[in-house]
């Protein structure tokens, strides 16, 4: 016998039901949230960004590629989890992009469009986007201050006497950079900032845990980074260890 | 100036911040759900279901691949589809991306739908996916587990098309069938433990609770306009391949 309680159908029918309550609940409290975020008053941008993309120099007007929504990835590239000079992606953010090119037919046939960027140079990124196998479009945004000003990365002043970080105030910064998603939208050619998370509420976008969520041993982990490879590297990294 | 409401940066803020609080109760409420659901008793499966693959029959057992946990996908492709449902094929994108960080964690992942082997690989050949996908044509799996009916029980019981959601109809056409064909399959997830030899059924959701297999939504949830649906509730959603 499982250590795990076992059951008839019946006993199980009868606890599934009463959770199912609890979700369709959760479900509704979800609606409202996102309801919520879509009062949020939206700040026009004041400031031109410009980005080094694969179509060449855009702006963050450009970067909507023709549909009104825009939702901006901050990857954190040669800064973050396992990083090293032959992995240079954070392998946390490795593992959101994974969730992107599934999603992104979707979205552009829903008037989204999702990008990645990252500080470092094009031809830095390129290699490791071939080497991920991702299409997703990914931009630098190195020759500017677009990652400061949405809160996805710190300048070494603020680092030391502080700066906001997830709409708090840190008197230290700890990191040079974190994680985050950032939403615009575009109307009559001004650009407006509508929404920003960070920290776990990337973990929306991970879409991974959602199958943990509901799998019998559930996520199963002290923290992501017992766990956590990039998705070449399972095999090799297990091999290693034996 | 946009009819939504504009602010300063600082107004945004203070608005963000108190939505923030609320966003972290939300995702705490979602861990405790996730307890719960691994708190439900396991029932150890009676029957024995055999199902089809492209290597030939296995046992459910066998489909856990190695793995002591399965999540199947209930993909509805019904033995008169003539290609899967665009709802369902949007949700097999996401599952195939993410398929080595499933594994690395013990869950494997398999789809189950009632057309025959021949018909479910030559669409997944023609939609790009590496997930393995079973055949229940032959085996009571479907019907079991509450993601297929009998076709006649359907034409005798179902609703009039105006009081089905406008999705029906529309998936309906999108997969060529007819409206009681389509709706006698239904999606739905179902998750399963191997210990010792013996299977146990752990979990099953449907209706809303399959949308954590829709990467797109949290993102919508997120952007300017939300989700957008209104009463076309899915209708914009096409397979990877149909968009213009």
């Amino acid at each position: 016998m499982p250590e795990h309680r076992v059951g008839t159908q019946e006993e199980w029918l009868a606890d599934r039901r009463e959770l199912l309550t609890a979700e369709k609940e959760h479900f509704r409290r979800g609606d409202e949230l996102a309801r919520r975020r879509q009062q949020l008053p939206w700040v026009p941008v004041e400031k031109e960004y410009v980005f080094d993309t694969d179509g060449g120099r855009k702006t963050l007007a450009d970067l909507f590629d023709g549909r009104p929504q825009l939702l901006v990835y901050h990857f954190m590239f040669g800064f973050g989890y396992n990083v090293d000079e032959q992995n240079p992606g954070c392998t946390g953010c490795s593992f959101v992009a994974d969730h992107f090119d599934a999603a992104i037919p979707h979205l552009n046939g829903h008037d989204v469009t999702l990008v990645a960027e990252s500080l470092a140079p094009l031809e830095e990124l390129r290699p490791y986007k071939r080497r991920m196998g991702w299409r997703f479009p990914w931009i630098s945004s190195g020759g500017g201050d677009f990652k400061f000003d949405f809160g996805a990365a710190f300048t070494e002043e603020q680092r030391r006497e502080g700066a906001d970080y997830n709409f708090k105030h840190l008197d230290e910064v700890p990191w040079p950079q974190r994680e985050g998603m950032s939403a615009f939208a575009l109307e009559d050619g001004t650009v407006f900032h509508t929404y920003s998370t960070y920290d776990r509420g990337v973990e929306q976008f991970m879409g991974t845990f959602g199958f943990f969520d509901v799998a019998p041993f559930g996520r199963n982990e002290e923290s992501p980074s017992d766990w956590w490879q990039r998705h070449d590297e399972y095999e090799t990294r297990q091999e290693e260890a034996r | 100036m946009p009819e939504h409401k504009t602010a300063t940066l600082e107004e945004f803020e203070a608005a963000r911040e108190e939505l923030l609080a609320e966003e972290k109760e939300h995702t705490r409420r979602t861990d405790e759900l996730a307890e719960k659901r691994r708190a439900l008793p396991w029932v150890p499966l009676e029957k024995q279901y055999e199902l089809e693959t492209v290597d030939g029959t296995r046992s459910l057992a066998d489909l856990f691949d190695v793995r002591s946990q399965l999540l199947v996908y209930h993909f509805m492709f019904g033995p008169s589809y003539e290609a899967g449902c665009p709802t369902c094929s949007s949700m097999a994108d996401g599952m195939n991306g993410v398929l080595p960080h499933l594994h690395a964690r013990d869950l494997t992942l398999l789809l189950v739908s009632r057309a025959p082997i021949e018909k479910l690989q030559a669409f997944k050949e023609r939609m790009g996916w590496s997930i393995p996908w079973a055949s229940s044509a032959d085996s009571d799996f479907n019907f079991d587990f509450g993601a297929s009916f009998e076709v006649e029980q359907t034409r005798e019981q179902m609703p009039p098309e105006d009081q089905l959601p406008p999705i029906a109809a529309h998936n309906a056409k999108a997969t060529g069938t007819d409206l009681p064909e389509y709706i006698s399959e239904m999606f739905g997830a179902t998750t399963f433990a191997l210990q010792d030899g013996t299977v146990y059924r752990t979990y099953t959701t449907t209706g809303r609770g399959v949308e954590f297999l829709m990467p797109y939504y949290p993102i919508l949830d997120r952007a300017p306009k939300g989700r957008d649906e209104g009463d076309a509730f899915q209708t914009w959603i096409r397979r990877h391949d149909d968009y213009a």
